[in-house]
């Protein structure tokens, strides 16, 4: 894998987010590599997915800057959107639509014709197996379903990146392995994916690296193995533990528009 | 320009899924059906149409039939037993009253109290006496005054049957005592009034509530609409797959705005029908003009619908705000009540709110067939709301997604 600002698919610089007094993610340097799995971990409220909305122009930073595929978050936000595709944690799909629809309602949003788009959404239903189900409400699909579904709206316009917020999160251990093997597929037909999980053992198995944020700082960053050999430990779950401390992580800040705390629910 | 025309139609396609997503919704589209039809049905019965009386003819229509009221007679002189049986005559061929014969004024009262009729005719002792001396004699009128309305629907119809046995017994007296040739009318009422409607066959109570209903089913729809419409979808998280694509923010907002337009103008159609088929509202006007009229309502005040959500947290607090703004909107823009029936400072409010400019620009042009001349202030007023609202709602939105 070759490294260096040519090879960059995101670059960070001193990339801060504040809500009113309270800083989600202070002053934050990261890089990740094009066709990389990009591991991003860290404790509840640690800043992943303040910084993972902000490199998808969902947020305005408050200082620093960013590129995504060479474009500015901010300057050449729609350049940028052009190139990224989100799995959100929470479902993007409307209910009352057919998987076909929503994907067609989705698609068209992006400068792709008809024609072609319609060949994409079958390619990718029977991609994740879902071309039986693709006329009926994705409404009464099942979670596993519906995150597959998740992942391929975010593929619709090809894009070179793909971030991924927890996309295994409260899935049967079937939909897991589907969507981990399928993480590892978009890798293989050249997609940089940057992938938040709190599963330890997931981010071990898709990473080539990781990166640790707590309190709003990166706090370390490298491949998963050389962080084992740093820390000397078995696990990630061990180093995760070591570097975030041990006690629970509840916390209720009135400082925090409500907005965005219903964004992550 | 190649990016408006993506703009619009990005918000084509976000319309044309809201409307879809409706269309689905079975449940959600039944109550969007049902909510004309009830708020016509219940403002209809609530102020019913009472067309023009005709004595001449006899004709005495009534929005109330055949309201129980109580007649005792207390004087059993002949012509107090003329006149009862006249006032019963007329009541009931006429449909005004269900008239119950009782014994007296304190059985009647107890009547009223217990809520079994809403009135009470007292013909007093010494009325034929009165009458016989030549003298004017008098009929006591007693109502429920726990109900004003049909309390002064009963007051005014025991006077026009009065009036018109005064009118008879004039009549009679006159001929008896000047001859035939004498024309009792010309003595009675030398000059009559004869009213002439604006247009022809209008005036009905509806005609004046079905304009101002079209305008705020429509105003309202955009209003609340548009808001809720997109903090449902910051709820559930679709509006990320919007925003995290290549298209404008404006396209989400015109895309929301055209759809909630749509479902505005379809309520404010089905009430202009059910109006017309129920009620027998006539439209007078331009059907392009009332159109063009809603979509400017549309437009001056949406822009405040996107502010308030905007800075609403979720969208329990953006319905509740919003809620809020119409409660006042609904009694002060004249949908209702006429905007000069509320007091002085209160007229200055409504007349600050563009309901009001909607709703009288829709009301001349359905009733009076009025043209651009005459709606045309309202209209630009309309257009300057649009301008000053929209201009800044749209800054406010972009910035409120990405703070």
């Amino acid at each position: 894998m070759t490294y260096g600002p040519a090879s960059l698919a995101i670059e960070t610089a001193t990339l801060t987010k504040r809500f009113n007094s309270f800083t989600a993610v202070d002053h934050v340097n990261l890089t990740v590599n094009k066709g990389e799995i990009y591991g991003f971990l860290g404790p509840n409220g640690a800043g992943k997915t303040t910084t993972i909305r902000m490199l998808c122009t969902l947020l305005t930073p408050s200082s620093g800057s960013a590129k995504v595929a060479g474009y500015d978050i901010v300057h050449q936000a729609n350049e940028v959107r052009k190139k990224i595709g989100l799995v959100s944690e929470k479902l993007i799909m409307y209910p009352r639509l057919t998987a076909s629809e929503n994907l067609m309602f989705f698609g068209s949003l992006y400068e792709i014709n008809q024609d072609s788009l319609r060949k994409r959404v079958d390619e990718l239903l029977d991609m994740v197996q879902l071309t039986p189900f693709k006329d009926k409400p994705v409404g009464g699909y099942s979670s596993g379903m519906r995150q597959r579904l998740n992942v391929i709206r975010a593929l619709l316009h090809d894009p070179e990146i793909v971030f991924m917020d927890e996309p295994t999160t409260a899935l049967d251990p079937q939909s897991t392995r589907f969507v981990r093997d399928l993480i590892k597929e978009l890798k293989e037909m050249g997609h940089t994916i940057v992938l938040t999980t709190h599963v330890m053992e997931e981010a071990d198995e898709l990473s080539d690296r990781i990166s640790i944020i707590d309190h709003g700082k990166i706090i370390a960053t490298d491949t998963p193995q050389e962080l084992k050999s740093k820390y000397n430990a078995d696990n990630l779950l061990e180093i995760f533990l070591t570097l975030t401390g041990r006690e629970l992580r509840d916390s209720a800040s009135d400082r925090i528009p409500m907005r965005r705390v219903m964004g992550r629910m | 320009m190649f990016s408006e025309l993506r703009t619009f139609s990005i918000a084509l396609k976000i319309a044309r899924r809201d409307l879809l997503d409706l269309w689905r919704a079975k449940m959600l589209l039944f109550s969007f059906l049902l909510m004309p039809l009830l708020l016509m049905a219940m403002f209809g019965y609530m102020f019913p149409t009472t067309p023009k009386a005709n004595l001449a003819v006899g004709n005495m229509p009534t929005a109330y039939p055949n309201l129980p009221v109580a007649l005792v007679q207390v004087d059993q002189g002949s012509l107090a037993n003329a006149v009862a049986n006249q006032f019963v005559d007329i009541a009931q061929t006429q449909q005004l009253f269900r008239v119950s014969e009782m014994t007296s004024y304190q059985t009647a009262r107890d009547c009223i109290v217990r809520g079994t009729i809403s009135g009470i005719v007292v013909i007093p002792d010494g009325f034929t006496a009165a009458m016989r001396a030549g003298m004017q004699a008098t009929v006591q009128v007693t109502v429920d005054e726990t109900n004003p309305q049909i309390a002064a629907v009963v007051q005014a119809e025991v006077a026009t049957i009065f009036g018109v046995i005064s009118s008879n017994i004039s009549t009679t007296t006159m001929r008896n005592m000047m001859g035939n040739d004498v024309k009792p009318t010309f003595l009675l009422q030398p000059i009559s009034i004869a009213q002439v409607p604006l247009v022809s066959g209008t005036s009905t109570t509806f005609q004046f509530l079905a304009p101002g209903f079209m305008a705020l089913t429509v105003v309202f729809g955009a209003l609340s609409g548009v808001g809720f419409a997109i903090s449902r979808e910051r709820e559930q998280g679709t509006m990320d797959g919007l925003l995290v694509s290549p298209i404008t923010r404006r396209a989400v907002i015109f895309g929301k705005v055209l759809s909630q337009t749509v479902r505005g103008l379809i309520q404010a159609f089905l009430i202009l029908g059910l109006s017309m088929l129920l009620f027998g509202v006539r439209i007078y006007g331009s059907p392009l003009l009332m159109l063009l009229t809603m979509l400017l309502g549309v437009a001056s005040f949406v822009g405040v619908g996107i502010i308030l959500t905007a800075f609403a947290p979720e969208q329990e607090t953006a319905q509740m705000m919003v809620i809020l703004l119409q409660f006042p909107m609904m009694f002060l823009s004249g949908i209702i009540f006429p905007v000069s029936s509320l007091p002085g400072w209160m007229q200055w409010i409504g007349k600050a709110l563009p309901l009001y400019y909607a709703a009288d620009a829709l009301r001349k042009v359905v009733i009076l067939n009025a043209g651009l001349n005459v709606i045309g202030m309202d209209l630009m007023i309309l257009v300057a709301y649009a301008l000053v609202t929209l201009t800044a709602a749209v800054p406010i939105f972009e910035r409120a997604m990405t703070r």
